[in-house]
């Protein structure tokens, strides 16, 4: 399996797979995939797997009203689950938003967390995320433990009731099942190229 | 002593709206939505135009492509109504939006209604009810046959040329 997906990521880097018409379900192997991190370093998924007991790859943006709602949650949880062995990792794939505006954006709402741009939104076309934000947890595993959204209250932090990725996380990290690993909210469709 | 009768305020106001409505002679533009549905209503507003390609788009005033989007709907209804499509929009928007909402469709009214989807309950049991592959993306624009049934789902914004490309089969297909 790991050379399996080993392949799958070198195919990737080689720019040669075409989009997947689905992304990976729950249960199933997350692709793996390596980019640059807005400071220009290199960010990879099979390392990260490594480095820690979960991944949550959150695809971001900086224009969508949906995911602005979402910045200062982004950056709690970051920095609550940073200690637990849980690395957050924003994912810009919308064409129409540059590595600069991505930057800026970070600076602004204070987001530490490790954010990487997808030049031609191809990571976006392996796991097949539409919108913006859109959350994939990946287990050391490299298996896709929950997909979906943050909560179901965007625009009201304070009256959260189905706070869905905390709950997936803390299953998760209490060797738990997920009791609802499939979660769907509202959100912008990503630009893609 | 002469006693003088005066209308009651409120019954002023009932009145001069009325004649204001029939004056102008729309009484609809009082609010431009028809309403709100859940996922059950809008499917049973999908129902009442069996025998009729029916185009549901779903937007929101925050969705930029949506609103970029929107005039083509306006101009495709126009051009294909009388070939047997029929439009449905449905605003997603919260309801503190309305203003906007409102605001949104006076700016070019569109011949089709368009509705709100309603308060409460958990958005992904609406996003559900409309498509399953469905993740909540906006735009998000559902097509039925004429016979009722679901046939194509078109995710984001599409061109013009792309939605008449789509539709024009589904028009010229049987009953």
């Amino acid at each position: 399996m790991k050379a399996m997906r080993t392949l799958l990521g070198l195919a990737f880097l080689a720019a040669a797979l075409p989009a997947l018409a689905e992304g990976p379900a729950i249960g199933a192997t997350a692709p793996v995939f390596a980019l640059k991190t807005l400071d220009g370093k290199d960010f990879s998924l099979a390392s990260a797997e490594k480095a820690d007991k979960l991944v949550v790859l959150m695809f971001i943006a900086t224009e969508c009203p949906y995911s602005n709602a979402y910045n200062d949650r982004m950056r709690d949880m970051a920095a609550a689950y940073a200690g637990k062995g849980v690395q957050f990792v924003g994912i810009n794939s919308n064409s129409t938003e540059s590595v600069e505006d991505a930057v800026a954006h970070a600076k602004k709402h204070g987001h530490t967390f490790t954010i990487v741009k997808d030049p031609g939104n191809k990571v976006a076309d392996l796991y097949d995320a539409r919108r913006t934000p859109e959350v994939f947890v990946v287990d050391k595993d490299g298996k896709l433990v929950y997909h979906g959204r943050i909560d179901e209250n965007y625009e009201d932090a304070t009256k959260v009731t189905s706070p869905d990725l905390k709950n997936a996380l803390d299953a998760l990290l209490a060797g738990q099942p997920v009791a609802k690993a499939e979660t769907k909210a509202f959100g912008c469709t990503i630009k893609r190229a | 002593m002469t006693r003088i009768r005066t209308t009651p305020p409120r019954a002023a106001a009932a009145a001069l709206l009325l004649f204001t409505l029939a004056v102008s002679g729309r009484a609809a533009d009082a609010t431009l939505l028809k309403g709100e549905l859940d996922g059950k209503e809008l499917s049973a507003a999908i129902a009442k135009q069996k025998g009729h390609v029916v185009l549901v788009n779903f937007w929101a005033t925050w969705c930029v492509p949506c609103r970029e989007e929107f005039p083509d709907f306006v101009r495709l209804e126009k051009a294909y109504r009388d070939r047997g499509l029929r439009v449905i929009g449905v605003s997603t928007d919260l309801a503190k939006d309305l203003p906007k909402v409102e605001k949104f469709l006076a700016a070019a009214p569109p011949d089709f209604p368009n509705y709100r989807k309603k308060s409460g309950g958990d958005d992904q049991d609406f996003i559900e009810s409309v498509d399953a592959k469905w993740g909540g993306e906006l735009p998000f624009t559902v097509l039925y046959g004429k016979d009722g049934r679901k046939v194509r789902v078109l995710s984001g914004k599409q061109s013009y040329e792309d939605l008449e490309k789509v539709i024009s089969p589904l028009l010229r297909s049987g009953p």
